[in-house]
C-alpha cells in the first residue's frame, strides 16, 4: 500500500473575554504516524488552558513511547490538579492516531463523537466504550482511505449558539450537515476546520459562550519534494549525486547557480535563466527540463526563511520571484529530501557579503527546524 | 543584422557585486537599441571572485558596472 500522508488543520476560538484558549491541541509525529491530541479543560481562560496542556502534554509524550493507552488514561486520571470549586479533576481526552498506512486510532473521553467523512457522507467514527482504569473510554480503530477525512470538535462547537440563535446548539447532526456541504468541494484540513470554526463563530453571534476547536485530518497520498543544493565537495560524485536526485519520486527544485550548471552538464539539458522572475534581493530563477525550479542558492535560501512563516507574502501577494516559489513548494511538501553539498565557493569569503552567506548549514538547519515545526518531514543529507 | 550577445551572470556573488543593476540598465535602454541586444543571464559564468562577470559576443568581461556596460554597448552597436 503507497503510503498516506495526515494532512492536519486545525482552528480555534478563545471564550468571549479570554485571551488564553481552554482547548489545547498537540501535534506529535512519530516513525509510526501522526498522533494528535485534544483537550479541553473544565472552565476557560488560564485554568482551563492549564488543565488542558497537562493532559495533552502527558498523552502525547507517553503516546509517543508507545505506553499502552490504558496507563495513558489512568495517568491523566491520577495527575490532573483538582478543582477548589468543583472539587473534580477534569479535562476531556481526544486521541487520533494515524499509522504510515492509514490505519487510524480514536480514542473519546467525555468529548464528542469524532466524524468519519468517506464519499460524501458523514459519519460518527465508530467506537466501542470500554471501561480503562474506571473511566467509560471510546476507542475505534479503522482502515482509513485516501480522501477519508476525520474530524474532531471540542463541545463548544456543538453548543454553538445554544439559548441565543438556537434553542439546542448547532449539535452533532448540525455540524455533520455543515461538513457534508464543505466536503463536497476539493477542500483542505485547513480550509474544513476554518469553515467550521467561522460557522460557530456566526452561530455565537461573534461572542463565544465557550472555547472552541477543530481538528482536520485528512488522509491523502504523500507528497515528496528533493532539494539539491550546493555541489559535492568532491566533484568526482557530481555524476551519482545527479542520478541519485533524478531517481527521486516527486518535485525536484535545484537551489544554487553552480549545483545547477551541474545537473545541467550531467542531464545534457540547457539551463535557461529566466530575467522575468526577480528582484533587487533575489536573482531570478532558471529551467531546466525534468526540474520543477531552478533558484539561486544562499541569497534565496535566506529569503525563504523570512517567508517561511509569513502566508500573507507567501500565498496573497503576486509574487514570483524564487524565494516566494521555492517556499510555497516546500509548505506543500510533507516529506522533504535536501540534498546538500559541501563544496565552499571561495568568492563566498568576500568579507562585503552578508555573514548569512558563509553560513549554508545553519540556513538549512533553521530551514529543515522550521519545516519540521510544520508538520513535515525533513531529513539533509551531506555529501 | 548580428544582435549583441550579452550573459549577465546572476550568481550569488555577483548578484550582490550589483549584476541585478546591470539587467535594469539594459531593460531601461530605448527600445531601437534594445532590439539589438539578446540579453540573457547566467547562473555562473567561473569567476566568481572578480563579479559582476557578463559575456559579451562569448568574451568574458569581469568587474563590469552599468557604465561600463553602456561604453560597451555604444561601442558594439555603432561598430555595426
Amino acid at each position: 500500500m503507497s503510503q498516506l500522508h495526515a494532512e492536519v488543520g486545525i482552528a480555534q476560538l478563545s471564550k468571549d473575554g479570554e485571551e488564553l484558549c481552554g482547548d489545547k491541541v498537540v501535534l506529535t509525529q512519530t516513525p509510526k504516524g501522526n498522533i494528535i491530541v485534544l483537550s479541553d479543560g473544565l472552565g476557560s481562560g488560564v485554568k482551563a488552558n492549564i488543565l488542558a496542556t497537562l493532559t495533552t502534554k502527558i498523552a502525547s509524550s507517553m503516546l509517543q513511547r508507545g505506553i499502552p493507552l490504558v496507563d495513558v488514561v489512568s495517568t491523566i486520571a491520577d495527575t490532573l490538579p483538582v478543582c477548589q470549586q468543583r472539587k473534580i479533576a477534569y479535562s476531556t481526552l481526544h486521541i487520533i492516531k494515524i499509522s504510515p498506512a492509514g490505519l487510524a486510532t480514536i480514542v473519546e473521553f467525555d468529548c464528542p463523537n469524532s466524524f468519519l467523512i468517506r464519499d460524501g457522507k458523514v459519519i460518527p467514527f465508530p467506537v466501542e466504550k470500554k471501561n480503562i482504569s474506571g473511566k467509560i473510554v471510546g476507542v475505534g480503530v479503522r482502515q482509513l482511505r485516501e480522501n477519508d477525512i476525520v474530524v474532531a470538535v471540542s463541545d463548544g462547537v456543538i453548543h454553538a449558539g445554544v439559548g441565543g440563535l438556537l434553542k439546542l446548539g448547532w449539535g452533532w447532526k448540525g455540524i455533520a450537515g455543515q461538513l457534508r456541504q464543505i466536503c463536497a468541494q476539493e477542500s483542505s484540513a485547513s480550509y474544513i476546520s476554518e469553515q467550521i470554526i467561522n460557522c460557530c463563530q456566526g452561530y455565537y453571534l461573534g461572542l463565544p459562550g465557550d472555547d472552541s476547536t477543530v481538528v482536520t485530518v485528512k488522509l491523502r497520498k504523500a507528497r515528496r519534494l528533493t532539494l539539491l543544493t550546493g555541489p559535492p565537495v568532491n566533484p568526482a560524485d557530481d555524476r551519482e549525486v545527479v542520478k541519485r536526485f533524478m531517481r527521486k519520486s516527486g518535485k525536484k527544485i535545484v537551489s544554487g547557480g553552480t549545483t545547477a550548471n551541474i545537473v545541467s552538464r550531467e542531464l545534457g539539458k540547457s539551463l535557461l535563466v529566466d530575467l522575468s522572475c526577480y528582484n533587487e534581493k533575489i536573482p531570478p530563477i532558471a529551467h531546466v527540463k525534468g526540474i520543477d525550479l531552478v533558484t539561486e542558492g544562499i541569497l534565496t535560501l535566506n529569503a525563504v526563511l523570512e517567508r517561511i512563516n509569513d502566508s500573507e507574502l507567501v500565498y496573497v501577494d503576486k509574487q514570483f520571484d524564487g524565494a516566494t516559489l521555492l517556499t510555497r513548494m516546500l509548505l506543500e511538501a510533507d516529506y522533504i529530501e535536501i540534498f546538500a553539498g559541501k563544496a565552499v565557493n571561495p568568492a563566498h569569503q568576500n568579507p562585503n557579503f552578508p555573514f548569512e552567506i558563509n553560513i549554508k548549514s545553519q540556513v538549512l538547519s533553521k530551514l529543515q527546524a522550521e519545516l519540521q515545526a510544520k508538520g513535515k518531514h525533513v531529513n539533509i543529507e551531506w555529501f | 543584422m548580428t544582435m549583441l550577445k550579452i550573459e549577465v551572470c546572476v550568481g550569488s556573488a555577483c548578484y550582490l557585486l550589483g549584476s541585478q543593476d546591470l539587467i535594469e540598465m539594459i531593460e531601461g535602454l530605448p527600445e531601437d537599441v534594445k532590439a539589438n541586444i539578446d540579453l540573457r543571464g547566467s547562473s555562473c559564468l567561473k569567476a566568481c571572485g572578480k563579479g559582476p562577470n557578463v559575456k559579451i559576443n562569448g568574451e568574458l568581461i569581469s568587474g563590469v558596472t552599468p557604465d561600463k556596460l553602456m561604453e560597451i554597448i555604444k561601442y558594439n552597436i555603432q561598430r555595426k
